[in-house]
This record gives structure tokens, C-alpha cells and sequence, in this order.
């Protein structure tokens, strides 16, 4: 069965597709509607490469059914820096040389914009850190990763 | 397989589609982070799969002393409630274990329970806080102990076509919850320990996560502890005691002798943790 899915992804007007009932959201971004940038690590929910922003809560896109999400607000890497949070966070990993391959880096910058947003400003690196925990990179061994939400941390607001 | 999607907004409508043969064998889903993962992997076939996340038991609400949480709450959502932080912090503890953030913004109190682990993080706590699971089916409701309701791995109570409707957890301000794992997130605890102090009837309860067949409580370990603060000799006999009783297994996680010694260490962490906001005593 396929069904119609009403999203508003990226501040976009909300946008129908048909999709089958069983799709998962990275999919339905992916190749339905040809988003790239968010990641297919495993699948499984383990690694966070592929979280997204649904009505401002960081989600696992490949373990959420679309159907399930119609009518929601997403926000994707593609349009994270229309967010001034996350121009902040990108802005950091940027400066802190926060990624080696990069296929980590959608998910991580979606996730600390939304972890940010969630805890609110005095989160504590602590608080952000442990909101990263589904978040695995392979390459850069985390220092790098842990600088950067330093510095958004210490941004000015 | 693929599969059709339902998403009721009302129970009765919830428990009529999953009743309903036509069409072939259905499923209820609440965030799916296990179910789909079953339904990828073929341990569970079923071309209908119910939706419960539109059901009207999104929520928590005190009855008394007591927290009832709606089975489809979200885990982020009940971790993050300051009166069941202040009132149920070894459930706090055991919610925060779960998985991830982004995990827990879908998971469910529901699912955990639906799923039935042997080393699920939430089953031990609601061991030892006394829980119930409340269950409705097309017959009416009925209330189930946790203990009762978890009845092996993978095993529970469930009939077909019924559901967790919440569940009722009496409030315990000294509680805790603590675990062991290879990785902070996103894996499995090797084992983990639940403690819990009522005062009605009065005593200590002591349940074990990551044993076989089930997350179990361990009366022998409960009975060592018997004073409201027990001293240091009374915690390390009944933090033996537990680790004497539980039937632990050797995976890739952990051999069963590393199991067992864990366990008598989290039980004292665990009652260390329990007491640490009361101050003197
Ligand atoms: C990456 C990852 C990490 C994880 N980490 C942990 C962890 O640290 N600790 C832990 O304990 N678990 C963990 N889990 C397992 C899982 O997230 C939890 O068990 C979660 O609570 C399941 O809830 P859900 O709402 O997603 O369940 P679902 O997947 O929707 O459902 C699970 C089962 O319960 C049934 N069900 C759901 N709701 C109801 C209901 N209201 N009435 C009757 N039956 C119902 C479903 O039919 C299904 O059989 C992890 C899973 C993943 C993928
Ligand atoms: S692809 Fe979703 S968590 Fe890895
Ligand atoms: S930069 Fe390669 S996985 Fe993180």
C-alpha cells in the first residue's frame, strides 16, 4: 500500500508525495526526494548518521516510518544553516576541523542543533555530549568532535 | 515483507484492526525501534502493522502517590519530567540507559515491556518499584504485576490482540538504577542492578537486568538489607547474595564469572547511589 506524506522540510512549504506504507524516512529523503545529505550508516539505529530534525526533535531517520511522521516539520543537514543554531554548530565543526571522511558529519551537526535547542543555551558540554552519544565517527577519534561543542558552547548568542 | 500501515486514533478502533483476520496477521508498533528491526531481520512476519502513536496514551499523570505513564510515551519525554526526576529517580536512572537521545525520543515505556529482553534497562527498576501493567483487550481491562507480566525472554502476558493500555508505578525517592556496558550508548548492559526503598511495606527491593530468562528479583538479597540504612557489612551480604542467586550466561558480551562479580559491585553502587539523597540518617 502507498499513501500520501505531507512534509515542510527545510522551512519549504509543505510538500506531498506518495510513498508506500513500510518506507523509512532516510529513504523517502534519500532517493525519493533525492536529499543526499543525510547518511545511511547502518541501518540498525547504532551510529546516527542519518539524524534529522522531526518538528525540532533529533530522529533516527532510518528506524521512523514517513507515513508515520506526515504532517511534520524536518529539518535535514541540507537545511540546518537557515537555523541560526545550527550556522553556530556548523560554523564550529568548521573551524575546529571537526570531520576526516565527513560521513559522520551531517548526522553529528543535525544532532548538537537539536541537542542545543532541546536543553537551551546553558546546557552544559556534559548535558551535549551525552545528547551525542548515538553519534559514531569513525576517523577523527572524537577530540576534534569534542572541541567543536566547546565552542558552540562558548559562542556568543 | 512489506507491509500496510494503520494508524487508528481511537483504542477501540486500535484493538478491532488487530483482531481483524482479514488481511492477514497484524502488529502493533509504538516507536519501532525494536519492531522494525524484527520485521527487517525476519524474527517477526506481519503484513499489517497498527500504529499506536496516535492513541490518546501519550502521557503521564500522578493517582496518589503514583505515576502512571501511558505505554506510547516517549522515553525523552518521561526522563525529562521534573516531579518523576524528584519522585522516581531509579526510573530516571534506567530511562536515561536507553539507547540514545534521538533513540529516546521515540522509544517507549510500552515497547520495552512489549519487547520483553532479557536485558532491557527499564524491566529491573519496575521489578523493584512495584510496578503494574495495565492491559485492555476487546473483554475490558486487567492489571498485571511486572513481575507476572515479563514472564521469560520474549515471553509475556499479553493475549492476542491486547495491549499495554500504562503503566502504575508507585513513587520511591530512594531508588536507583545502575548498569554495566562495553559502550555508554547504544548497547546492550552486561547486567544491571535496580534497588528501590519503600515504606509501605517497609524494606528494600532489589531486582537484576541482563539475567536469564528474565530480569529477575532477589528476595535473598532483599532480606540481607533489611534496615532503612544498612551498613556497609549488611550491603557487601546482600550484594553476595545476589550474585550467588541470578543465572547469568557467557555471550560476546561478557563471560558468566565477570557477570556475577559485576552484579555484587552495582548492588552496592546501586544502594550508595539509592541513598544519596538523604543526607545523615
Ligand atoms: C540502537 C538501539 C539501542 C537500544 N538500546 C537499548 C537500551 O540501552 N536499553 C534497552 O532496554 N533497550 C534498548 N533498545 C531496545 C528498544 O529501543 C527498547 O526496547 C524500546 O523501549 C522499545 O520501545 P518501542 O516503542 O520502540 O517499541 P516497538 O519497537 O514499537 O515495539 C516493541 C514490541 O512491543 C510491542 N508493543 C509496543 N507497544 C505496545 C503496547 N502498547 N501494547 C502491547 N504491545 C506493544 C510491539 O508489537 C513489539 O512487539 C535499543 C534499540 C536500538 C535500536
Ligand atoms: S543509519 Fe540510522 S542510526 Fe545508523
Ligand atoms: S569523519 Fe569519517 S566517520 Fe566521522
Amino acid at each position: 500500500m502507498t499513501g500520501p506524506l505531507t512534509l515542510a522540510i527545510n522551512g519549504a512549504h509543505p510538500r506531498t508525495v506518495d510513498v508506500p506504507d513500510d518506507e523509512r524516512l532516510l529513504d523517502t529523503l534519500r532517493w525519493r526526494l533525492g536529499m543526499k545529505g543525510t547518511k545511511e550508516g547502518c541501518r540498525t539505529g547504532d551510529c546516527g548518521a542519518c539524524t534529522v530534525l522531526v518538528d525540532g526533535e533529533t530522529t533516527l531517520s532510518c528506524l521512523t516510518l514517513s507515513r508515520e511522521v506526515d504532517g511534520s516539520k524536518v529539518t535535514t543537514i541540507e537545511g540546518i544553516a537557515d537555523d541560526p543554531e545550527g550556522r553556530k554548530v556548523q560554523a564550529a565543526f568548521e573551524a575546529e576541523e571537526a570531520l576526516q571522511c565527513g560521513y559522520c558529519t551531517p548526522g553529528f551537526i543535525v544532532a548538537l542543533t537539536g541537542v542545543r535547542r532541546e536543553l537551551g543555551p546553558e546546557a552544559s558540554t556534559a548535558a551535549l555530549v551525552d545528547g551525542l552519544q548515538g553519534n559514531l565517527c569513525r576517523c577523527t577519534g572524537y577530540l576534534a568532535i569534542l572541541r567543536a561543542v566547546e565552542r558552540v558552547r562558548e559562542a556568543p548568542r | 515483507m512489506p507491509f500496510t500501515l494503520e494508524q487508528p486514533t481511537t483504542v477501540e478502533e486500535a484493538l478491532r484492526r488487530l483482531a481483524d483476520p482479514t488481511g492477514g496477521p497484524a502488529v502493533a508498533i509504538a516507536g519501532g525501534t525494536d519492531l522494525l528491526l524484527d520485521l527487517d531481520e525476519g524474527r517477526v512476519s506481519a503484513g499489517r502493522v497498527v500504529s499506536l502513536r496516535r492513541l490518546p496514551w501519550n502521557r503521564l499523570q500522578w493517582q496518589g502517590d503514583s505515576l502512571v505513564v501511558g505505554s506510547t510515551l516517549p522515553f525523552a519525554r518521561l526522563g525529562a519530567d521534573p516531579a518523576v526526576r524528584a519522585r522516581l529517580p531509579g526510573l530516571v536512572d534506567a530511562v536515561d540507559a536507553v539507547g540514545s537521545l534521538a533513540l529516546r525520543h521515540r522509544a517507549t515505556l510500552g515497547g520495552n515491556l512489549g519487547r520483553a529482553a532479557p536485558a532491557s534497562d527499564v524491566v529491573p527498576i519496575l521489578l523493584a518499584l512495584g510496578a503494574t501493567v495495565r492491559l485492555v483487550g476487546i473483554g475490558g481491562h486487567r492489571d498485571v504485576p511486572v513481575g507476572r507480566f515479563v514472564r521469560s525472554s520474549r515471553q509475556t502476558d499479553l493475549a492476542p490482540g491486547e495491549l499495554i493500555e500504562s503503566i502504575s508505578i508507585p513513587s520511591a525517592p530512594v531508588s536507583a538504577y545502575v548498569w554495566q556496558r562495553v559502550r555508554p550508548a547504544n548497547d546492550v548492559s552486561q547486567v544491571g542492578v535496580a534497588v528501590a526503598r519503600s515504606d509501605s511495606p517497609s524494606g528494600w527491593h532489589v531486582a537484576l537486568g541482563g539475567v536469564l530468562p528474565a530480569p529477575t528479583r532477589v528476595v535473598e538479597a532483599e532480606a540481607l538489607l533489611a534496615r532503612r540504612r544498612p551498613n556497609d557489612a549488611e550491603v557487601e551480604l546482600a550484594a553476595q547474595a545476589a550474585a550467588q542467586r541470578a543465572t547469568f550466561v557467557t555471550d560476546k558480551r561478557a563471560t558468566e564469572s565477570y557477570r556475577r562479580r559485576l552484579v555484587s559491585t552495582l548492588v552496592r553502587r546501586a544502594v550508595a547511589r539509592a541513598l544519596r539523597t538523604e543526607v545523615g540518617g
